[in-house]
């Protein structure tokens, strides 16, 4: 058995820099908080580059429970980047807050639970992934303390909650019938059986929740409306990279029975219910929620092909990390504009055209538009399902593009609409759009050198 | 060895793009220039004619090219060079210090560079190269006051024409490429049946163009529009003297063939006979020398015709002397006393005694009098031909003798009242030195050049061309031929002889192929060109009426169901959007029920359906 403290050097470094800014966000009057966050982002920005160089190492398991495989070095590269953005994000808007030091704090911990949860390859270790990843998250949903807020962390936590205790129900069923917790054990123990079915739908669910796909979607569009932006932008970004990466290790080392049929219907669920749904939104948050929603429902489309195909971990590891940069990018616009409604976006093209830019490159890059980064990912999943036999979804999944198409560009039409006035964007918000925008450029260029490490 | 052979015709080619390259700055030096490199092209000239070198190069993949001088070539490559010596001389006198001299030179130069490499060269992709060089330098020399519309014309209908028989010229490489897999002049002859007859007809086509033999002949006449100097290279030993050449260079082929000699022979011959009516005919004295040219070419034709290779040399070097000289004295007193009409230049050879003396000499050389040099050559030639030709030859020396004496009785007629000048242009009244002193020299040459016939110095000649066995002149022959010349000449010198309208205007050869070639080409070309505009372009618009009428069909017909289906799908798709934001209903137990529910029937339908 492995045990060797230096395996975790990321997370580590990660939570010694959160546990230093807490102290030192105690110790520091409000107008120098910074230094606090700075000590946070020195953590994550150390995890960054320890999970950077531990990315070539062997595919090991460490302390019984944590894997060390491609995919828990994306769910770390990942989720650690994502988070210095989501900090860069918050940086300007929280300046000088009360608790601006709690904000970093709770970001950075949700962030440490959600690789946790994508590393883990223990039920009982998913479990307590899960509720780190989360209650940092509902504390954060209402960190406003104003009425939006405080109804979007009430409903965010309590459909957590419920969903906690299915998974929880779910992981029972499963350790009475598979005589473990270890996947590794599980994969050989579980029976082909109905009960186990039902236990995998009800560990499923729990993780959905975290993905924020149907049926336990119902959280997103009212916390991305509820929540500040910038926690709208965490949510529906971070968590989900740890839930999509835990799923498909769940999929690709244990496989219940029933696997690939369950996860292919909710990703058809999901898909669709989300662009559906975001047909009508004039509120560009919730636009987005739906947007990320029916994201999701393609993320699953690789998870129900793991074991099947050698090209659903790259399809999924590919996307995931597309998907974080793109949506990061198109809410760091929604946080530099600062207004919700897309009739708010009238006559932006003239006054920052470069924010324009990056957001309709971002909204092309959700669509799956070449040369952006979701698109080699989508062209990758849509392989993985043909790949794995399921043609059905890879047309599912296409009619689905095809249709987001709509949505996005009525957000774009606006923009280049004539206004006497418009909004004002800050800038340190465009510039985190813009760096977000050139790395989805980046990588989707990048794509055969960037699927060539893996 | 080799690099004689190149450096006779860079020397001139190189001197004379440097001329043209350099433009008016080098108006000043450019006579001095041309005169020292033509002789300096005439010490070369001499060197080759001595040693005799050949150079082979590579030019296209297996089709050798090559420059060598041998017998004929070092005859041709003397008698060029000191043409171009002569007239550049004459030149340097006669183009005047405001005239743009450099581009002359320039020009001249390139001419007779051009035409050393088309008598050295020994293929025919290099024969064509310098061939379609000496054609565009003749163009911009014919057109060199090219302000005058009416010279350009003639410029232009001189290249035109020259340029239809040049297209014969590439016809017969292609076939010789065909035939002999080769471009070697020397093995055309070789050639397969059918290859070798087509080869014969391209590189008659383009030497009868070339020399103004008929049908050709009338561009001879427009190629006057030039200065002076320039018609005086160009019928001497440049240009027409190329087509002559190369049917003396190429005979094996002809005589391989069967017919294509008898054809030479006789349109040789009928140029002669007929150009000589022409020339008759004139009034003007340089039309005149220029119908003769055609006439006097004629024979050389003739001799390739009839195979008497020695006879046409000598007749092709006799006879670029005395044209040269002709035209020079011709273009003295057009300089001096701004006229070329016969009947103006009454007493024009005893106002300038020296040039009176000196055409006289070469006129009367031309008329073919004993003992001057064409008597001589015309008959070697001749002496080769069969009786029906060689009494075409003798009627044509008829009229060799009665244009050459009209022309010397025109000049030394004395000056009477009705003589004007200045009828062309406004005349100098003075003739230089540098135009005097070619003169005596070319009259020497002109007159003294038949002792090639001789007895004792024929045999020489003839190997020198590799001509050897050739018949040469009989006694009877020359003394007849040279009794009618005499009977002639003295008849005309009498009484002036008559002047026929049609042959004055050159038997209307130009209008002839003004209406039977290029009015029909022009015509044909404007048909084509309705036919484009109307039924090529008329359809290609059709196409696109028919593209515009079905689409506003498809437009008014499917569009609107297409359209509706679209619209129609639109709506179901909002109204499902709709009815997807109907589960969102903010409240909490909703939710939980909705989740509820969903989960119960995933499991349901997973387990019914895996």
């Amino acid at each position: 058995m492995r045990e060797n403290p230096a395996d975790l050097l990321p997370e580590l470094c990660t939570l010694l820099g959160a546990v230093l800014g807490l102290l030192t966000g105690m110790f520091v009057p409000r107008q120098r908080q910074w230094a606090a966050v700075l000590v946070c982002a020195l953590g994550v920005l150390a995890g960054l580059v320890s999970a950077a160089f531990a990315v070539p190492g062997p595919r090991v398991m460490t302390f019984d429970a944590f894997m060390l495989d491609p995919v828990t070095h994306v769910t770390r590269v990942t989720v650690l980047g994502s988070t210095l953005l989501v900090m860069a994000l918050a940086f300007k808007p929280l300046r000088g807050h009360r608790r601006e030091t709690e904000f970093h704090v709770l970001t950075v911990f949700t962030a440490l639970g959600t690789v946790a949860l994508g590393a883990s390859s223990d039920l009982l270790v998913l479990v307590a992934a899960y509720l780190l990843a989360s209650i940092p998250s509902y504390a954060l949903a209402g960190f406003g303390k104003d009425a939006q807020g405080t109804e979007a962390a009430l409903k965010y936590y309590l459909m957590g909650a419920l969903f906690g205790l299915l998974m929880l129900t779910g992981v029972t069923l499963l350790y009475g019938l598979g005589r473990g917790t270890s996947y590794e054990t599980l994969g050989r123990n579980l029976p082909d059986n109905t009960v186990v079915t039902v236990g995998a739908i009800l560990l499923v669910a729990g993780l959905l929740f975290k993905a924020g796909g149907v049926p336990a979607h119902f959280w997103v569009p009212d916390v991305a409306e509820g929540a500040s932006p910038v926690v709208a932008a965490l949510v529906t970004t971070i968590p989900k990279i740890g839930a999509f990466a835990a799923l498909f290790r769940l999929g690709a080392e244990v496989t219940p029975h029933s696997w690939a049929l369950t996860l292919a219907l909710v990703a058809t669920a999901t898909m669709t219910l989300g662009n559906l749904a975001a047909f009508g939104q004039d509120n560009v948050r919730r636009l987005l929620a739906y947007s990320t929603i029916s994201q999701a429902g393609y993320l699953l489309v690789p998870v129900a092909m793991a074991g099947r195909t050698d090209l659903a971990e790259p399809a999924l590891l590919y996307y995931i990390a597309a998907y974080a940069l793109t949506n990061l990018g198109a809410f760091a616009v929604v946080v530099a504009v600062g207004r919700d409604r897309i009739g708010d976006y009238r006559g932006l093209a003239p006054r920052s055209p470069l924010l324009v830019l990056s957001l309709v490159i971002c909204l092309l890059g959700l669509i799956g538009t070449p040369p952006t980064a979701v698109f080699v990912g989508k062209v990758l999943m849509l392989g993985a399902a043909l790949d794995g036999h399921y043609t059905w979804l890879a047309v599912v999944a296409a009619v689905n593009t095809v249709a987001s198409v709509f949505y996005y560009l009525r957000w774009i039409v606006p923009c280049f609409a004539r206004a006497d006035e418009g909004p004002v964007p800050s800038r340190p918000a465009a510039m985190v759009a813009y760096l977000a925008t050139a790395l989805t450029l980046v990588l989707g260029i990048g794509s055969g050198i960037a699927l060539s490490l893996n | 060895m080799s690099a004689l052979a190149w450096a006779l015709p860079v020397l001139p080619l190189a001197a004379g793009a440097l001329l043209l390259l350099a433009g008016r700055r080098a108006d000043r030096i450019a006579p001095l220039a041309g005169v020292l490199v033509a002789l300096g092209t005439l010490v070369l000239a001499v060197a080759a004619a001595a040693q005799r070198p050949k150079v082979t190069f590579p030019l296209f993949a297996g089709l050798p090219a090559g420059l060598h001088v041998d017998g004929l070539s070092a005859v041709m490559v003397l008698t060029v060079a000191s043409a171009a010596l002569a007239v550049l001389v004459f030149a340097a006198g006669d183009i005047g210090a405001d005239e743009p001299r450099a581009r002359f030179f320039g020009l001249m130069l390139v001419f007779a560079g051009a035409m050393l490499v088309t008598v050295t060269a020994s293929d025919l992709a290099v024969l064509l190269m310098a061939w379609e060089v000496m054609g565009a330098m003749s163009y911009a020399l014919i057109g060199f006051w090219w302000h005058d519309p009416e010279r350009v014309e003639s410029a232009n209908v001189a290249f035109l024409t020259t340029r239809a028989g040049d297209l014969g010229l590439y016809f017969a490489a292609g076939c010789a490429v065909a035939g002999t897999h080769s471009l070697s002049l020397g093995a055309l002859a070789d050639a397969a049946s059918p290859w070798r007859d087509l080869v014969a007809a391209g590189i008659v086509l383009a030497a009868f163009g070339k020399s103004a033999q008929l049908p050709f002949s009338f561009w001879l006449s427009r190629a006057m529009a030039g200065p002076s100097p320039v018609s005086a290279l160009l019928h001497s030993a440049t240009m027409v003297a190329a087509g002559a050449y190369l049917l003396i260079r190429v005979h094996p082929l002809l005589e391989a063939t069967g017919w294509a000699e008898a054809l030479v022979a006789w349109v040789g011959a009928l140029t002669a006979l007929v150009m000589g009516a022409v020339a008759v005919a004139q009034r003007d004295l340089k039309q005149l020398l220029a119908a003769s040219t055609c006439a006097q070419i004629g024979f050389m034709v003739l001799a390739a015709g009839v195979g008497s290779v020695a006879g046409g040399a000598a007749q092709l070097v006799a006879h670029a002397a005395v044209k040269c000289l002709l035209f020079l004295g011709a273009g003295a007193w057009l300089t001096a006393l701004g006229t070329k009409d016969l009947g103006e230049l009454h007493g024009a050879a005893r106002r300038f005694r020296l040039v009176g003396v000196t055409f006289g000499a070469g006129a009367l050389a031309l008329a073919g009098l004993p003992p001057l040099s064409l008597w001589v050559t015309k008959d070697v030639v001749l002496a080769s031909a069969p009786t029906p030709l060689y009494a075409v030859g003798l009627a044509a020396g008829v009229l060799a003798a009665a244009y050459s004496v009209k022309a010397l009785v025109a000049v030394w007629r004395p000056e009477d009242a009705l003589t004007r000048d200045d009828t062309d242009q406004r005349g100098t009244r003075h003739v230089g030195l540098a135009e005097l002193l070619p003169m005596p020299v070319l009259a020497a040459i002109g007159a003294g050049f038949g002792i090639v016939a001789l007895p004792g110095v024929l045999g020489p000649w003839q190997r020198l061309l590799g001509a050897s066995g050739e018949h040469g002149p009989t006694a009877v022959e020359l003394l007849l031929s040279g009794a009618i010349a005499l009977v002639v000449a003295v008849a005309v010198s009498r009484r002036p002889v008559p002047e026929l309208r049609v042959a004055a205007n050159w038997f209307y050869l130009e209008r002839a192929a003004d209406r039977l070639v290029a009015r029909p080409v022009l015509a044909f070309a404007e048909a084509l060109a309705r036919f484009d505009d109307r039924v090529l372009d008329g359809a290609v618009r059709m196409v696109a009426a028919g593209g515009r009428a079905a689409a506003s069909v498809a437009s008014r017909r499917l569009e609107f169901p297409a359209d509706g289906l679209v619209d129609g799908l639109g709506r179901a798709v909002r109204r499902l959007g709709a009815l997807a934001r109907r589960p969102q209903t903010g409240q909490v137990h909703t939710y939980y029920a909705q989740a509820a529910v969903l989960l119960v029937v995933l499991a349901l339908v997973v387990v019914l359906v895996g």
